[in-house]
């Protein structure tokens, strides 16, 4: 009977090896392993045997039966694959020609989308100005000293008998009296994102760049909301782990007047390197002074406001960690740069 | 103003145990912000930057002043150990100086004679704390000057008393055209209001404020020293300084407004010190000639309009004790303030917001809450442009455009116009002019990639600057793109796709113009308005330009909804030969007004002079038949023939 067993499975197995065909292969199947197939027939024969031989014929028969089907699967496996045709997905696609944003376009798009969340609205006020609107109406008369300060450009036209000399907007803040103008009656939360100008250029400054200016203006806003909106800012655009503080500082056209510092982001605030004992200077902000309102014609006496005016390119290098040795290279066109981003 | 405060020299008038590391992080927190804590071989040096209204801020005494409050608040032990004057007989006349002086020049004016000073060499504590703010010692006479100036931040001028001649002065408004030696050795011409000081034979001894005259210079020989402390007014310091380009270290802490009892001050500690250094003889009397004395200003403020600002309340004892630490006195009518400010902050503070940002700061702006505003939102723009232009770069990245932001300022020939506006101080003859187009700033942007051997595609969108007579220029958004190793036809393709995203209705029509090989520009118009170009530019790249605003004028957001075709349409491809300079755009948009059953024509390939067209044919109330379908074909073709020649091919 053992015997049998075994030349059964022996024969089945040479005859899987040959195999060409899955068709073949369940023929075997049928002919060894079907309910009437040859291995089952035996199994009926089993109940003749004495007790031992029962047994071990038992055994025998169940493991030629699974050694039979582990190799019909491989084999049909080996079928499988090789009636394949071949094919190398690890080869590289075709890319189609990549474009690219220019990093102060994402920043503007960036800051831009934060404030508007939470109701700014995003104008755009002139690049080339007046002088009121760029210094007179912010709290700077004529050879003031805080003009220093802004090493502004003019333009060599005549000027105006009201608004005087035509200036390239040395920061945002030209819109502050503007947008007062256009709103005429509070609510006013404004961001005016454009290009401004100033007479350096050196490896940190560039004779253009970006600004963007805040202003809020209603009843009853005070330095807790300037607080609020910065803090939000910066948590919403840096990440949820920064902190902003404010320290006193002096601009001729908010009153109180601060510099927003930030957390480093390089060593979480432990001080580092790159920081000044763990914080990083943000900008400028303040509460608009009394005499901005006036100009802007807005009653300083029923409304209060607060205004910034941050670098784009600054939170940006800022934010990302970029190490950019020459912020003009920001302004060049090579390509090898602009790929980059 | 950055200036430099040595800890050995702070705290002779701060007492504290704080270590310099605290002073510098809560001065920085509530008053003027410590930049830098320097090692030197001395001691830490405090580098500090004080801001322009807070002159009386701008040396050690006044660093203390601030210092010991705001230490205070922040629970660390600290007082101010005030600087005493001496005792001091003023008087309007003395015998050793006559005098003439123009008060809207000068409010205050001293002088005091100092007999008989040994010059020499300052002893090493003065030298080294000269050093360590970055002064270069040089005599004691010049030393103490010096000394005081950085020590209380009154400006100390010395005159050689020999050299005043007729010991008489006239301090008077320049004529213009008068000439002035100043003791580096510089001649001036004065433009004329500036303070100078003449003597009895009406040589200018003194540019007043700024820099002594050379001829009455205290030098090796100088016997006697006639010791000067005023106070001048800080609109004409200003206007010399800067119109001479004469910046001295004086003339910037004059030209902010000094507090004229600061003088008082001044004149003691000179006094002191000659006594002590020089072992000069002091005349007894001091000339003060101080017509206006300091008449205590007084500021109401109600205590609703600090809590409005702050968005806190704080009570009456709390804002009562911090402005009278800062050398305020309060008095309060209900919730009325009457602050009376200490004549050194009478300059900076003028306005109820100004005890605001005292009452702030000193309370610790860091303990107030951070909320957002509640209250009406503001009204959108009506017609905003941002959300366009954004959708114009997105789809130009999208389809392999690189940004660049180039300069708006640019050289005469990069302007584009002989019109262009014309910067006054420009930084240099290449970014001197204000640009009227942007073609040569992209053509130059290109050009920066000369060695790119593969396809680029750069764009830009920026202002142009138009110039308006009598009002400011036309600032205009332009888009401008431009093309290195694309073929005509792929970059045509890109232009035509996003006129196609916009949904423009637009024309082409081939115009010559300036930049462009003849007969490779294509004027792209929406009606009768031209609001765009396109074509091979003199160097062979392919440019691009629209006028943003008129873009998006005809743009329409989302495509009208059209009904979808029930009845299939029949597709072919035929192919025409055309006669040598044929346009095939002006045959295709020929094609579509043969017939309203051609739905739609498409050129998709061109072999020698065959081109291949597919065309729809369809009518939207039946399915075409086959003969339907070769009567407009013949039509077409017999048009096409008649019209431009072409043939069928087979």
């Amino acid at each position: 009977m053992q015997e049998d067993i075994i030349n059964i499975k022996n024969e089945a197995l040479s005859q899987i090896i040959e195999a060409k065909s899955n068709e073949e292969l369940e023929e075997i199947r049928v002919i060894y392993l079907g309910r009437q197939g040859r291995l089952n027939k035996l199994t009926k024969e089993i109940k003749s045997l004495g007790k031992d031989e029962k047994k071990k014929a038992g055994f025998l028969i169940n493991e030629s039966k699974n050694t039979i089907l582990r190799l019909l699967a491989t084999q049909r496996n080996k079928l499988q694959v090789s009636a394949r045709e071949w094919f190398d997905p690890t080869i590289p696609g075709i890319k189609p020609r990549r474009g690219h944003l220019h990093l102060v376009t994402q920043a503007i798009e960036e800051i831009k989308s934060v404030f508007e969340k939470i109701g700014f609205v995003r104008v755009r006020y002139p690049e080339v100005d007046w002088d009121f609107f760029a210094f007179e109406s912010l709290n700077m008369p004529k050879d003031h000293p805080a003009r220093d300060e802004w090493e502004t450009f003019f333009v060599g036209t005549t000027a105006h008998p009201k608004y005087g000399q035509v200036v390239l907007t040395p920061h945002t803040s030209n819109g502050q009296v503007r947008e007062m103008y256009r709103v005429k009656n509070p609510p006013i939360r404004m961001i005016n994102i454009t290009k401004c100008y100033r007479r350096q250029s050196d490896v940190s400054h560039v004779p253009m760049f970006h600004q963007f200016e805040g202003l809020v203006v209603d009843e009853n806003i005070s330095i807790v909301h300037l607080k609020g909106t910065l803090d939000y800012f910066a948590r919403n655009f840096f990440g949820k782990e920064r902190k902003t503080r404010l320290r006193p500082f002096h601009f001729q056209f908010t009153e109180p007047s601060f510099e927003i510092d930030i957390t480093c982001g390089l060593c979480n605030g432990q001080g580092c390197k790159l920081c000044k004992a763990g914080w990083l200077e943000l900008g400028g902000a303040g509460m608009v002074h009394p005499n901005v309102l006036k100009a802007g014609g807005i009653d300083p006496k029923k409304y209060t406001g607060f205004a910034f005016g941050w670098g784009v390119e600054r939170v940006m290098m800022m934010k990302s960690g970029l190490e950019i040795p020459d912020i003009r290279l920001l302004y060049s066109s090579d390509l090898r740069f602009l790929k980059q981003f | 103003m950055d200036i430099l405060i040595p800890d050995s020299w702070l705290r002779e008038f701060l007492k504290t145990k704080a270590k310099p590391t605290q002073i510098g992080k809560h001065l920085s927190l509530s008053g003027p912000s410590v930049e830098r804590i320097n090692k030197t071989q001395y001691g830490p040096v405090y580098s500090i930057e004080v801001t322009t209204n807070r002159v009386d801020s701008v040396s050690v005494y006044g660093i203390a002043r601030e210092a010991a409050v705001i230490l205070s608040r922040f629970g660390i032990k600290a007082s101010l150990q005030s600087i005493k004057p001496i005792n001091l007989a003023f008087s309007k006349q003395v015998k050793y100086l006559d005098v003439e002086v123009d008060h809207k020049l000068c409010s205050r004016f001293t002088a005091v004679l100092v007999k008989n000073v040994t010059i020499k060499s300052s002893p090493l504590w003065m030298k080294e704390r000269l050093m360590e703010v970055g002064v270069r010692p040089l005599n004691n006479v010049i030393d103490i000057s010096n000394y005081i100036m950085h020590e209380i931040g009154q400006p100390v001028h010395t005159f050689d008393y020999d050299k005043i001649m007729g010991h008489k002065m006239f301090l008077r408004q320049s004529q213009k055209g008068e000439n002035l030696t100043t003791l580096d050795g510089k001649i001036h011409t004065l433009l004329g209001g500036d303070i100078v000081i003449e003597d009895g034979e009406k040589r200018l001894i003194d540019l007043a404020g700024i820099m002594g005259a050379e001829n009455s210079a205290v030098d090796a020989g100088t016997k006697n020293v006639l010791l000067f402390v005023q106070t001048y007014n800080p609109v004409n310091i200003r206007r010399t300084s800067m119109s001479l380009a004469q910046r001295t270290e004086a003339a910037v802490l004059f030209e902010k407004g000094l507090d004229p009892e600061l003088v008082t001050i001044g004149i003691s500690r000179g006094i002191e010190l000659f006594t002590k250094l020089t072992e000069g003889k002091t005349e007894k009397k001091i000339l003060d000639l101080y017509p206006n004395r300091y008449k205590i200003k007084k500021l109401e403020v109600d205590i609703n309009f600090i809590t409005k600002r702050l968005g806190v309340a704080l009570s009456k004892s709390e804002i009562s004790k911090m402005l009278t630490a800062l050398g305020f006195e309060t008095m309060w009518k209900a919730n009325m303030l009457t602050a009376s400010i200490p004549s050194w902050r009478a300059n900076d503070i003028d306005i109820p917001e100004d005890i605001v940002e005292e009452v702030g700061r000193i309370y610790g702006y860091h303990n107030l809450p951070s909320e957002l505003m509640t209250g009406p939102l503001p009204q959108p723009l009506s017609d905003s442009p941002f959300n366009f232009e954004v959708k114009v770069k997105r789809f130009l990245k999208g389809v392999g455009g690189i940004e660049v932001y180039t300069s708006s300022l640019t050289s005469k020939d990069a302007s584009n116009s002989n019109a262009a506006l014309k910067l006054k101080n420009p930084l240099g003859p290449e970014t001197e002019f204000l640009r009227m187009s942007l073609t040569p700033s992209l053509i130059e942007a290109a050009s920066q990639n000369s060695g790119e051997k593969e396809p680029f595609h750069l764009f830009e969108m920026a202002n142009i600057y138009i110039p308006r007579k009598g009002n400011l220029p036309d600032e205009q958004m332009y888009l401008a793109g431009i093309f290195s190793n694309y073929s005509y036809r792929e970059a045509k393709g890109i232009v035509e796709s996003l006129l196609e995203e916009l949904n423009v209705n637009y024309l082409q029509e081939p115009e010559d113009s300036q930049h462009f090989v003849p007969s490779k520009r294509l004027l792209i118009k929406s009606g009768k308005d031209e609001i765009g170009q396109f074509g091979v530019l003199e160097n062979g790249k392919i440019y691009y330009e629209f006028d943003v605003e008129k873009l998006r004028k005809v743009a329409t957001e989302i495509d009208s909804y059209k009904p979808l075709p029930k009845y299939p349409a029949q597709i072919e491809d035929i192919t025409l030969n055309f006669p040598a300079k044929t346009k095939v755009g002006e045959v295709i948009s020929f094609v579509s007004r043969i017939s309203y059953l051609i739905s739609n024509i498409e050129l998709t390939g061109i072999y020698k002079d065959a081109y291949t067209f597919r065309i729809w044919y369809q009518d939207p109330t039946k399915t075409l038949t086959d003969k339907e379908v070769e009567g407009d074909r013949n039509k077409l073709l017999k048009n096409l023939k008649d019209k431009f020649g072409a043939i069928l091919k087979n």
